[in-house]
């Protein structure tokens, strides 16, 4: 088989209290029931969640969604360390990707959706985002800026595609509802184009607009 | 607005109640008025071969009634074609009965697809109903049926795939065709360029083509995948049926068709041949008519070379003396 993986990274540091951290939460029920219902979709691609704050915790190992009835939910509170992140998240890729190769599977590049409502509170997280791009699983990352996010931050951790919560018109909570939505999108619709086996690649599709996002050139950055 | 004599129908005078499904081609949105209708708007209409949509319609028209009544059973068939300033836009079809659906645990109601059938059940999808050993067998038996009428009506289905199939076991089991618009009429274009599935390709077919006989591939990639309980088998493969679906005979049946389709072209099973398996008679071998005798041929009628001599015609030698 050959397996896609996705990652949510989330921010949960204490600037997503109360709305942002429940609109997430409420959310992943619509993302497990999307997928769960939709076995072509669940048995090509797996997902994982990380929260970040402080530091960074593997909320939901890799999973098949359709294997799992709960999921541990997102609790706000502290900074925003984005290097213990991406260490995090690169510890569970290249664990991840061995392991699914150790059952037989083929794996495409990891997808790694990440969330962030602030600007990143430790130093040298750059460094941490290096080493996750220079690595030989480096993921495609997808960054999606809400709140006090800086376009260029988030355009920086980015290397497919960066939004940023269109200010004002929009709450927090409802650009948070639509970034749920575009991260099941991307996963149903890229498992689609998905071959069991055989060479022959996929299509990422991630929407190139999202409602209550504007879209950050990374060109430009 | 009607649609019983297939006649065109004009988008302005559709009463669109809202989207219900989203595929690559098109949107699908349920229609106000009688039957309980669909509407599938497409997305690119400049690339509809609207000609090709109508003789799917016409189709349908031409059919005697038990035959039409049959085929609307079973198919999501084009009723009518949708214009807009003499744009083909779309069509109107039945919406799948409500037999195929199931309703998920948040409670909104899904279609079965063949995908479920295809795959041990999971809690997730748990309100879809689990088939027993001959429910399983009615619907490689209802597929086998589907197609075999199909073809033999000249038609090529094309997409063959676990999502554009949908299936249940109220009352009985049975199976609903999807995307009807995909099927040609031999010999004509699509109505829009060939969708294919990844992991429902003829592995011998063109990108982008769909035959009779990469139909038959598909077809039996399908009913071995159902008798299998595996979304992913296929022939070249053994063929290894879930436990009690099919008896000896069958199995012994299934697994020569199923060996077979890996098979050049030409050479895989039809339809008939399929249902021939499921239905588990017992065969007789024919035998071939012997070649009447031949008769007895009397090689003096025939030209041969001969001995020929040579006449003189100066009165030396007697006629007919080789000189």
């Amino acid at each position: 088989m050959q397996i896609l993986p996705f990652y949510l990274l989330c921010d949960e540091s204490g600037s997503m209290t109360g709305d942002p951290i429940e609109a997430i939460n409420s959310a992943l029920p619509e993302l497990h029931h999307e997928i769960s219902t939709n076995p072509t979709v669940a048995d090509k691609t797996r997902f994982c969640l990380i929260g970040f704050s402080d530091d960074a915790k593997v909320l939901q190992p890799l999973v098949d969604l359709s294997d799992i009835e709960e999921v541990p939910a997102l609790a706000a509170g502290g900074l925003t360390s984005y290097g213990a992140a991406f260490r995090e998240l690169l510890r569970c890729v290249e664990a991840d990707v061995a392991s699914l190769k150790a059952q037989g599977h083929e794996v495409y590049r990891p997808v790694a959706f990440f969330l962030s409502d602030g600007i990143p509170t430790d130093d040298g997280w750059e460094q941490d985002h290096k080493d996750l791009l220079g690595s030989k699983y480096a993921p495609k990352i997808i960054a999606f800026g809400i709140g006090d996010a800086e376009a260029a931050t988030i355009g920086q951790v980015a290397n497919f595609r960066a939004f940023m919560q269109q200010d004002s018109t929009v709450s927090p909570a409802k650009a948070l509802r639509e970034f749920a939505s575009s991260l099941t999108r991307s996963i149903v619709r890229s498992a689609s184009s998905i071959p069991a086996d055989g060479g022959s690649g996929f299509t990422l599709a991630v929407d190139e607009t999202v409602p209550g996002f504007s879209t950050v050139s990374l060109d430009k950055l | 607005m009607t649609f019983h004599n297939g006649a065109d129908l004009p988008y302005s005078g559709l009463k669109l109640l809202g989207k219900i499904g989203d595929g690559g081609q098109g949107e699908v949105h349920a229609v106000g008025g009688p039957g309980d209708l669909l509407y599938k708007n497409y997305r690119e209409p400049h690339k509809v071969d609207g000609s090709s949509l109508a003789a799917l319609v016409a189709y349908r028209q031409a059919l005697a009634a038990a035959d039409r009544d049959r085929l609307d059973a079973e198919t999501a068939w084009p009723l009518c074609r949708v214009l807009d300033a003499g744009t083909v836009t779309g069509f109107l079809m039945r919406r799948a009965p409500a037999t195929t659906n199931w309703r998920t645990p948040k409670g909104d109601t899904k279609l079965i697809e063949l995908s479920y059938l295809l795959r041990e059940p999971k809690a997730a999808w748990q309100a879809v109903p689990q088939p027993e050993p001959d429910d399983r067998l009615g619907i490689a038996v209802a597929l086998a049926g589907l197609f075999g009428r199909l073809h033999a009506a000249g038609l090529v289905v094309g997409d063959l795939s676990q999502a554009n199939v949908l299936w249940t076991l109220t009352p009985e089991p049975a199976v609903f065709l999807l995307d009807c618009d995909g099927i040609r009429l031999v010999g004509r274009p699509a109505v829009l360029d060939q969708a294919d599935t990844p992991d429902w390709h003829d592995p011998l077919a063109p990108a982008g083509t769909a035959t009779v006989d990469s139909d038959r591939y598909k077809a039996s990639l399908m009913i071995g995948r159902v008798l299998m309980r595996d979304p992913y088998a296929h022939p070249g493969q053994p063929m290894a049926p879930l436990s009690g679906v099919l008896d000896d005979r069958r199995e012994a049946a299934v697994r020569s068709l199923w060996a077979r389709a890996a098979g050049p072209y030409g050479s895989r099973p039809d339809l008939g041949q399929w249902q021939t398996a499921l239905a588990g008679r017992e065969t007789i071998k024919l035998i071939a008519a012997a070649p009447a005798p031949r008769p007895a041929v009397d090689r003096s009628m025939f030209d041969t070379a001969r001995q020929r001599g040579t006449i003189q015609l100066n009165g030396r030698g007697g006629p007919g003396q080789p000189g």
